[in-house]
C-alpha cells in the first residue's frame, strides 16, 4: 500500500517541507506571543479593554481559514505576510484568554504582600506576577502551537511555495503514500509539540511539586 | 472599481442569486453538511460523554483521545480519506464523503471532552443529595447532570460547529460546493468580489452559528452559576 | 538592631466617595501615639476601621484627612515605595510567593534594596533562626510544602529581614488553629524582648490584644476611637457602654490575661530521670507536698507524672511508670491561658519549660488563684 520507495525518493523534499511547517510555525506562534503578552498586559487592569481585545480576536479566530489565507491572497500577494498574517492573528485569542486568567489567578495575599514589601509596579509585574502566571502562559503557547501547525497544512492552498507537510497532502490527493507523509507528518509534529511543552510546563513549576505532608507546628 | 464595491457588486447580483451555484443553493448545501455532521457527531460523542462523566471511567482514554484530535488538522482530515473513499464512490467519494468523515472526525473530540466535563463538574454535594433522595443513577443524569451541565456542553457544540464550519469551507478544495467554492473560484478566476463574496459569506455563518449557540449557552445557565466556559479554540 | 521609631495618627480619616460617614472600612477623626518600641493593639468589631487604620500607615490606603507620622516625618510626604521598604507588613494569609524558596521570600526586601546575595542569605537564615525554623532545612524549600505555622513564621522573618523600626500585622495569627497561635503569640513577645520594635497589631479578639498590647486602641464601627490605654485600664475603667460590652462581661477573668506565667514565682517540681533507682526518689518525693514526680529525660525535658504512691520500692525507674499528661506553658503564658488549659485538661498542676524545652518549674491552680486575689 504504501510506496516507501518514493518516500526514500523523495526524502529530500519531505525534509524541506518539514523544516518549511517548523517556521513557519515557529514564526507564527513567536511574533503572536509578543503581540497577545502586550494586549493582554494593556487590558489586565481595565475591563473594556479586555472585552473589546477578547471580542475581536475570538471573531477572528471564527473566520474558516481558507477565507482568511484566500483574502489575504488578494491583498498582500504571495508573500510570507499573507501566510503569517492570519497565522499570528489566529494565536492571539488562544494567547491572549490564557495569559490574562494566569494573570488574573495571582492570589490577592500575594499581591498585597508584594506591594507591602516596597516593589514597584513593574518590579511586581516581572518578579512576581509573570512568573506565578507561567503555567498557563505556556498552556497558552501549547495549544497554540498546536492550532498552528494545523492551520499552516492550509497555507498551502496559497500556493506551492508554502504548505509545509500540507503540501504532500494536496499535490496529488489520490497517492495514498504523498498523501499520508502530508497528514501523518503534520499530526505526528502537532502531538510532539504538544507533549514538548507539556514538559516544558511541568518543568518550569518546580514549586507546584513540593507539597509534602504537613507537619502541624 | 474599490474591492467593498466590487464585494457588494457580486454579492447584490441577481444572478448569484438563483441555480445550482446560487447563494441560496450554496448556503444550503454548507448549512446542510455541517448540521448532518455535528448531528453524527454528537450521536456518537454525546452518549460516551455521558457515561464518562457520571461514571468517572475512562477519564483518561477519553482526554487522549480529544488531545489527538485537536492534533489533526483539517486539511489532513479530508485528505487522508480521499484515497479510500474514491475507490468505493469516484464521485461522491471525493467531493462529499471525506469532507463528511473528516468533519465528523473532527467535531467528536470538543463534544466528547466537554460533555464529560460538564457532567462531571457538577456539584459532587448535589449528585449525592440526589442519590441519597432515592433517585436512579439513569434519573441523577436525566434530571440533575445533564441540566446542570448543559451550559459547558452547548460550549463543545459551539467549539464544534466552528471547526466543522471551517473544514466545510475547506472541502471546496475537494469539489465539495458550498460557501467555500466561490472562495476557491474567486482564486482561480482572479475574481475579487467572488473571492470576498465568498470570505463574507463564510464568515458571517460562522459569526452566525456562534452568535446563536452563544446565547443559547446562556440561556441554559442558571442565573446563579457562571457559565464554565470551556470554549477550547478550534483552530480551522 | 535598629532603633525603633513612635507612630502618631494626627487627626486621621478615611471616607468612602459617595458614602457618609459611619461605613464600614472608614475611619473617623483617628488621633494616638505609639511610643517606639511598644505594641499597640488595634481591635474592633468586623468593620471598624482597624485594618484600614493600618494600611494608611504605609499608605497601602491614603487618608482623606489627617496625616499619620513616623518619627518626626509625614508619610506622605516619603516615596511610597521607600517607606513601605522601611515598615515590616504581615498579614493573615501570609502572601508568602509561591515560586520563590523561604529563603528568597525571607530576603525580599534586602534583595529589592540591593544588598549583595550572600548577604541576603546570611540574613535570612538569621531571620529564620530568629523565628525557630532550622535554615538548613527551611531555606530551600517551597511555601506550599510548609504548614500554617511555619508559613506564618516566614512572614514575620520576611517582615523583619530589613530591620525595620515599624512592623504592621494585621491579624496575623487568625488562619492557625489555637494551640499554634498561642505558641506563635508567645513567640512574637519573646521577639519583641530582643528587637524591641514599634508594632501594630490588629485583631478583633479582645483576649489577644488584652494578651498582646503595650496599648489597647478599641475602636467601633463607623471608625471612632473608643478607647486608647493600656490593658488594665480598659479593663478596669471601660470608658463607655460599648467598651464594656465588647470587653465582655467577664472583665475579672481577662484580667489573668494581664499577668504571665513567667511573673510568678514558680514552685519547684521534685523530678527524677528514667533509670534512677526508686530507693533514692522515694524520700525526695515525700519531701514535696506535692503528690507527683515529674519523670525527665537528660536535657530536662518533661516526659511524665509518676503517683508517689505507685513508686516502687526498689528498683529502677521506667518510663512506663509515668502517665496522666499536663498542659505546658512557657514565660509568656497569660494566667488566663494556664488556667483554661489546665481546667480543660482536669489536672492540678502544668509545667512551666524554657526555650529548650527544659522544666523551669510548676504552676497550679492555686497558685494562680492566688495571684489574682485583691490584696
Amino acid at each position: 500500500m504504501i510506496d516507501w520507495g518514493w518516500i526514500a525518493d523523495h526524502i529530500g523534499a519531505i525534509a524541506g517541507r518539514l523544516g518549511q511547517h517548523i517556521e513557519l510555525t515557529a514564526i507564527a506562534l513567536v511574533v503572536g506571543f509578543a503581540i497577545s503578552l502586550a494586549l493582554s498586559l494593556w487590558s489586565l487592569r481595565r475591563p473594556r479593554a479586555k472585552t473589546l481585545v477578547i471580542g475581536i480576536s475570538g471573531i477572528l479566530f471564527t473566520i474558516p481559514s481558507l477565507a482568511l489565507f484566500a483574502a489575504f491572497t488578494s491583498i498582500t500577494g504571495l508573500s510570507l505576510l499573507t501566510a503569517e498574517i492570519p497565522l499570528v492573528l489566529y494565536t492571539l485569542v488562544i494567547y491572549v484568554r490564557n495569559m490574562l486568567v494566569g494573570l488574573e489567578a495571582v492570589p490577592a495575599d500575594v499581591l498585597e504582600a508584594a506591594d507591602a514589601s516596597g516593589f514597584r509596579p513593574r518590579e511586581r509585574l516581572l518578579r512576581i506576577e509573570l512568573p506565578l502566571a507561567i503555567p498557563l502562559i505556556v498552556s497558552g503557547l501549547r495549544l497554540a502551537s498546536v492550532s498552528t501547525i494545523g492551520l499552516v497544512t492550509i497555507t498551502s492552498t496559497i500556493g506551492d511555495a508554502f504548505g509545509g507537510l500540507g503540501f504532500f497532502i494536496k499535490e496529488r490527493p489520490f497517492f495514498l503514500t504523498e498523501v499520508l507523509v502530508g497528514a501523518v507528518g503534520s499530526i505526528a509534529l502537532a502531538l510532539a509539540a504538544d507533549a514538548a511543552f507539556a514538559r516544558l510546563q511541568r518543568r518550569l513549576t518546580p514549586w507546584a511539586a513540593a507539597r509534602t505532608a504537613v507537619d502541624p507546628r | 472599481m474599490t474591492l467593498p464595491g466590487e464585494v457588494w457588486a457580486w454579492l447584490t447580483d441577481p444572478a448569484h442569486w438563483t441555480g445550482p451555484s446560487g447563494i441560496p443553493m450554496r448556503l444550503a448545501e454548507h448549512v446542510a453538511i455541517s448540521a448532518v455532521s455535528i448531528a453524527i457527531a454528537l450521536a456518537i460523542a454525546f452518549p460516551i460523554g455521558l457515561w464518562v462523566g457520571h461514571t468517572r471511567r475512562g477519564v483518561r482514554l477519553a482526554i487522549n483521545l480529544a488531545n489527538v484530535g485537536r492534533a489533526i488538522p483539517s486539511l489532513a482530515a479530508i485528505g487522508i480519506v480521499v484515497p479510500f473513499t474514491v475507490l468505493i464512490d469516484p464521485d461522491a467519494g471525493f467531493k462529499v464523503i471525506p469532507t463528511l468523515i473528516a468533519m465528523v472526525v473532527l467535531a467528536v473530540p470538543p463534544i466528547l471532552v466537554n460533555t464529560y466535563s460538564g457532567v462531571a463538574e457538577v456539584d459532587a454535594d448535589l449528585v449525592e443529595a440526589a442519590r441519597a433522595m432515592g433517585l436512579r443513577e439513569r434519573q441523577i443524569l436525566g434530571r440533575v447532570e445533564l441540566p446542570l451541565g448543559l451550559p459547558v456542553i452547548l460550549a463543545g457544540v459551539r467549539s464544534a460547529s466552528v471547526q466543522v464550519i471551517a473544514t466545510a469551507t475547506l472541502g471546496a478544495i475537494y469539489g465539495l460546493g458550498a460557501l467555500g467554492s466561490y472562495i476557491v473560484e474567486g482564486v482561480a478566476q482572479n475574481d475579487d468580489g467572488k473571492l470576498f463574496g465568498g470570505v463574507v459569506l463564510v464568515a458571517l455563518l460562522a459569526l452566525l452559528s456562534e452568535a446563536l449557540l452563544a446565547f443559547a449557552q446562556r440561556r441554559t445557565t442558571p442565573r446563579g452559576l457562571r457559565a464554565a466556559a470551556t470554549t477550547e479554540p478550534a483552530g480551522a | 538592631m535598629g532603633t525603633a521609631e513612635r507612630v502618631v495618627f494626627e487627626h486621621v480619616s478615611k471616607r468612602y466617595p459617595g458614602t457618609g460617614t459611619g461605613n464600614p472600612g472608614a475611619v473617623e477623626d483617628l488621633s494616638l501615639e505609639v511610643p517606639a518600641g511598644k505594641i499597640c493593639v488595634l481591635v474592633g468589631p468586623s468593620g471598624c476601621g482597624k485594618t484600614t487604620s493600618l494600611k494608611m500607615v504605609n499608605r497601602l490606603i491614603e487618608p482623606t484627612s489627617g496625616r499619620i507620622l513616623i518619627g518626626d516625618t509625614d508619610v506622605a510626604r516619603r516615596d511610597v515605595i521607600e517607606l513601605r521598604r522601611s515598615i515590616g507588613y504581615v498579614i493573615q494569609q501570609v502572601g508568602l510567593f509561591p515560586h520563590q524558596t523561604v529563603g528568597e521570600n525571607v530576603a525580599t526586601v534586602p534583595r529589592l534594596l540591593g544588598w549583595e546575595p550572600a548577604r541576603q542569605r546570611a540574613r535570612a537564615a538569621e531571620l529564620l533562626e530568629l523565628v525557630g525554623l532550622d535554615p538548613g532545612r527551611y531555606a530551600g524549600r517551597y511555601p506550599t510544602a510548609l504548614s500554617g505555622g511555619e508559613r506564618q513564621r516566614v512572614g514575620v522573618a520576611r517582615a523583619l529581614a530589613a530591620d525595620p523600626p515599624v512592623l504592621l500585622m494585621d491579624e496575623p495569627f487568625g488562619a492557625v488553629d489555637p494551640i499554634v497561635r498561642e505558641r506563635l503569640q508567645n513567640e512574637l513577645l519573646r521577639l519583641q524582648e530582643e528587637l524591641a520594635k514599634t508594632i501594630i497589631f490588629v485583631t478583633h479578639d479582645i483576649d489577644e490584644a488584652i494578651k498582646m498590647g503595650d496599648l489597647v486602641a478599641v475602636m467601633q464601627v463607623g471608625g471612632h476611637l473608643a478607647q486608647f490605654g493600656p490593658p488594665a485600664e480598659i479593663l478596669a475603667n471601660p470608658a463607655s457602654e460599648f467598651v464594656a460590652r465588647f470587653v465582655g462581661a467577664d472583665r475579672g477573668l481577662k484580667r489573668l490575661a494581664l499577668v504571665r506565667v513567667g511573673e510568678l514565682e514558680l514552685r519547684e517540681a521534685t523530678t527524677a530521670r528514667p533509670g534512677e533507682d526508686a530507693a533514692a526518689v522515694r524520700p525526695r518525693a515525700a519531701a514535696d507536698s506535692f503528690p507527683y514526680v515529674l519523670l525527665v529525660d537528660e536535657a530536662n525535658r518533661p516526659i511524665g507524672w509518676l503517683d508517689e504512691r505507685r513508686i516502687p520500692a526498689s528498683g529502677p525507674l521506667v518510663v512506663d511508670h509515668a502517665e496522666a499528661e499536663s498542659p505546658l506553658f512557657d514565660r509568656h503564658t497569660t494566667l488566663k491561658d494556664a488556667l483554661s488549659m489546665l481546667l480543660e485538661a482536669g489536672v492540678q498542676a502544668g509545667i512551666v519549660v524554657g526555650g529548650a524545652g527544659a522544666v523551669e518549674g510548676l504552676v497550679t491552680v492555686e497558685m494562680i488563684m492566688e495571684r489574682v486575689r485583691p490584696a
